[in-house]
């Protein structure tokens, strides 16, 4: 059991981290952006061909590649601020299942629909608990999470940017009428995401199904973690994250329910949902 | 000195026009009070100025340069200042936050906030939390830290009572003094025009009387009939 749970970790980390950049994205550009693992996804299969067909160093290619998912995410973001800028955050968030789509399909035409030959950046076991080995992309991914969530907040609360953002999050108008460039920030957010995305997809892609789907639909506990924190809070995310890997992890190794692992991020959605909304459901029954 | 100018400018909202053919010119350290029943199209034309809507014709110019489609940021950049209507605050921001987003000189954003004893005592605390009259407070200083040429402010006492729009309006006037060109739509009309060099009444999106705000204030009927849609003999 603690071997499952702990090995649900790494999946945890991954889930919480873009939890974190689906509620960074949901906090200061209104947006709930579906397509922000298909941007790591396809930067990764990018920096997979560099290494396998072009010969690229495998350090090169991985440069690379994240800094295409970045841009990816960077020109969805300009489209959205140019032609989407008033819009409310249900459509600008359903316009990037366009882009979720046109990635998974640009994907199987560049690469083929089999999963690629990644090569791990990182391999063999960090330390052991109980027995139990702790892989070194467990520990960097978890580390990760926790890294990019705590970065993110100092960044919001200690810096200038980060007033600017928390201040166009809240009225973009006023902020634009008093100078604040609401257009080049928001695009910055989305390639910084994009950024993250693609690091921590070319860092557990080589331990775990790695084909444009599965990669794309980590999209699915992303949200289902994001969801805990309501899109607003970052701690929650990564918690939700984290605890939705463990579970899956232990659920995975009791062979009488261990399909339902598959189904536990849209079960932990629609708790969550019904939970938050308790109160009217309560109310309406009265 | 500088000079915003107006020249024939129609805005159109959704079915159509809500200002037409609106012609003013604002020169720095004057007060233009912009008055008129709800719905006349003061708030459309203060937005036509900023940028946040296009004027479908005509020319708004800064000191002769046709501001065109300049972005809203650009024409913050070039000096125009929008407080626009209600409390225009950063809720979860501080009120230091808020006054130090319009400046980049924490000297100014200090001085700022020091014009108001009611903010020094809650530099730290969200605006959210204040007083309607204190976020007001917020909103001016931040103006004021921007250091506009021009300021267009809208109704700006709306949901405040007499008494704290009364505080507040020596700090627009202050703005003049300093230089700024200052458009202020408001609803307490008599207020308005007791600080104003120039008025202009709108009724229906039209400008039914342009002079000076002393004739308004000495001639109530004047006003009437401007308020009516009448254009006044003057």
């Amino acid at each position: 059991m603690l071997q499952g749970a702990l090995s649900g970790l790494a999946a945890g980390g991954v889930y919480a981290i873009i939890a974190v950049c689906l509620t960074l994205m949901s906090r200061l550009v209104r947006v709930v952006n579906f397509a922000q693992a298909a941007t790591g996804m396809f930067g990764s299969y990018v920096a997979v061909w560099m290494v396998s067909k072009a010969g690229i160093p495998i350090g090169l290619a991985t440069v690379v590649g994240i800094l295409i998912g970045g841009l990816l995410s960077g020109l969805i973001g300009w489209i959205i601020a140019t032609w989407l800028s008033e819009a409310d955050t249900s459509t600008r968030s359903a316009v990037t299942v366009g882009p979720l789509l046109l990635l998974i399909s640009l994907s199987f035409i560049l690469f083929g629909n089999k999963p690629q030959p990644f090569q791990p950046l990182l391999a063999g076991p960090a330390f052991t608990v109980s027995g139990v080995v702790i892989s070194q992309v467990t520990v960097v991914i978890v580390v990760l999470a926790i890294v990019v969530a705590a970065a993110s907040k100092l960044v919001l609360s200690r810096t200038s940017v980060g007033t600017k953002l928390r201040a166009l999050s809240e009225r973009p108008t006023t902020a634009e009428l008093i100078g604040i460039p609401a257009k080049p920030l928001g695009v910055a957010v989305w390639a910084i995401t994009g950024i993250i995305s693609t690091i921590v997809i070319v860092i557990v892609a080589p331990s775990q199904s790695n084909d444009a789907i599965a990669l794309s639909m980590l999209i699915v506990p992303g949200a289902a973690a994001a969801l805990l924190g309501a899109f607003r809070r970052l701690d929650l995310a990564v918690l939700g994250g984290l605890v939705l890997g463990v579970i899956q992890g232990t659920v995975a190794q009791i062979d009488q329910v261990s399909f339902v692992r598959y189904f536990l991020p849209f079960l932990f959605i629609v708790g969550l949902l019904l939970w938050n909304q308790r109160k009217a459901v309560w109310d309406a029954a009265r | 000195m500088s000079v915003l100018s107006l020249d024939g400018v129609t805005v159109s909202r959704g079915a159509g026009p809500v200002i037409r053919d609106v012609s003013l010119e604002v020169v720095s350290g004057t007060i233009t009070a912009l008055v008129g029943p709800n719905g006349a199209g003061k708030t459309s034309l203060l937005e036509a100025i900023s940028g946040v809507i296009d004027a479908s014709s005509g020319t708004i110019s800064l000191d002769g340069e046709p501001l065109g489609k300049l972005s809203r940021v650009r024409r913050a950049h070039r000096g125009i200042v929008h407080i626009e209507q209600g409390r225009a605050v950063f809720p979860s921001l501080t009120v230091v936050e808020n006054v130090r987003l319009a400046s980049g000189n924490a000297a100014r954003a200090n001085e700022a906030i020091d014009m108001f004893p009611e903010l020094e005592k809650r530099r730290d605390s969200p605006t959210g939390l204040l007083s309607g009259g204190e976020q007001q407070m917020v909103v001016l200083a931040r103006a004021f830290a921007a250091q506009p040429t021009f300021l267009l402010i809208d109704e700006m006492s709306l949901g405040l009572a007499p008494v704290v729009f009364t505080r507040l309006l020596p700090m627009v006037q202050r703005f003049a003094e300093d230089g700024v060109g200052v458009l202020l739509v408001e609803q307490f009309t008599n207020l308005a025009l007791s600080v104003a060099r120039q008025a202009l009444v709108f009724s229906n999106g039209r400008v039914t009387f342009q002079g000076e705000a002393s004739v308004l204030q000495q001639s109530p009927e004047v006003l009437h009939t401007a308020y009516l849609g009448g254009s006044p003999a003057h």
